[in-house]
């Protein structure tokens, strides 16, 4: 086995360990308001595009981090954008646990007879796409870009052995296969969130909708917290 | 009927609350919080610490020490003591952030230096540290605030 066979095993461990610690917390309530929406109708698919479209994007960043040979100058060209993303992560969660516990009247709201043409009541129509499986993998190309400790330090080891190639292909190549190996390691712990969080083993689902929704609420006003202050 | 399942359901959700709120006292009472860990004061000043009668001497530079900066990390390593090169790896307390190790070179006969970037956590944890290890040795922990 080669040193770079090496250091993707190393990062696929490492995706799978993390998965189950700092993921949950950071991108668990995610999965699981992106769960909840859709209220026992089939995950699979979702949770597949989802996944699918976080790792295509750490991928193009280890990619990108790998043929500079830099980190520092891939993020601080996208420390606005991740700003954005977080705040954004924080009002979907916010927005689905409000509709969710039934505090906002999520059919009017999302347009069945809100004739308003606003900005805000548009994009929370499309919002309402969530409810389309297909939905998923541009949200989850999205939230790839969510500030993350452990894809940032993924991201350090691609911009490392980018540095390490002989050409700049070489280390594009390099460091998109090692955050293709540390996005897929996330995988199962995210997938097993959601499919946890589908509740439809429990009679009582009102209930529990309810505490979940006041939980998704505190969760996504941190989120947006943590996104002005990043 | 219907009462006696919502009586079950209270009693399982105060079980609930109950063994959640004793698992977080218990956490908190055996793990301390990152930031009264924090026994080096790096924004200010070089930190030393001992291991094996060698005197282990960390700087980070350049100051004020920020998060998601090209960083120069400098080890200094002073006694009768000779050792292979030492490397860092740099986590959070109490958190797996992945592999993040510094390389260091020899630049002198006791100095080694080598670059390396300390990541920021998005939940806002500023606490970071340092594990110096010395190959054939053993190792040092160095635990300091960074900034945003």
């Amino acid at each position: 086995m080669s040193s770079t066979d090496t250091l993707y095993l190393a990062f696929l461990v490492t995706g799978f360990t993390v998965g189950f610690g700092h993921c949950i917390g950071m991108c668990g309530p995610i999965v699981i308001s992106l769960s909840l929406n859709r209220k026992g109708r089939n995950l699979l698919i979702p949770h597949l595009l989802y996944n699918a479209g976080r790792i295509i994007t750490y991928a193009i960043l280890g990619g990108v981090a790998g043929m500079l040979g830099s980190f520092t100058i891939l993020t601080s060209s996208i420390l606005s954008l991740q700003k954005g993303v977080l705040i954004f992560a924080g009002a979907l969660v916010l927005l689905m646990g409000l509709a969710m516990g039934g505090w906002i009247p999520f059919g009017r709201v999302f347009g069945d007879g809100d004739s308003s043409s606003s900005v805000f009541s548009k994009s929370l129509h499309r919002l309402s796409a969530a409810r389309s499986p297909f939905f998923h993998l541009p949200l989850g190309l999205l939230l790839g870009l969510l500030p993350c400790g452990p894809v940032y330090t993924a991201l350090i080891a691609s911009a490392r052995a980018g540095m390490a190639a002989d050409s700049a292909l070489q280390g594009f190549l390099f460091g998109t296969g090692l955050m293709l190996a540390f996005g897929i390691g996330t995988v199962p712990s995210l997938f097993l969130v959601g499919r946890l969080a589908d509740f439809g083993w429990i009679k009582s689902r009102q209930r529990i909708y309810r505490i979940t929704s006041v939980l998704m609420v505190v969760i996504g006003i941190y989120f947006i917290i943590q996104g002005i202050q990043y | 009927m219907y009462c006696a399942r919502r009586f079950f359901i209270r009693v399982l959700l105060g079980l609930l609350v109950g063994i959640c709120q004793g698992a977080i006292w218990s956490a908190r009472a055996a793990d301390p919080s990152p930031e009264s860990l924090v026994n080096c004061s790096i924004q200010e000043k070089p930190c030393t610490k001992e291991l094996a009668g060698i005197s282990v001497t960390l700087d980070i530079l350049p100051k004020p020490v920020m998060a998601m900066r090209d960083l120069k990390f400098q080890v200094t390593l002073s006694g009768e003591k000779k050792t292979a090169i030492p490397y860092i790896d740099l986590g959070m307390p109490g958190m797996n952030m992945g592999p993040n190790r510094v390389e260091l070179r020899r630049i002198k006969d006791n100095v080694f230096e080598g670059q390396g970037v300390i990541v920021r956590c998005a939940s806002g944890g500023r606490t970071w540290k340092a594990t110096v290890s010395l190959p054939e040795v053993g190792k040092v922990e160095f635990v300091f605030d960074v900034i945003y």
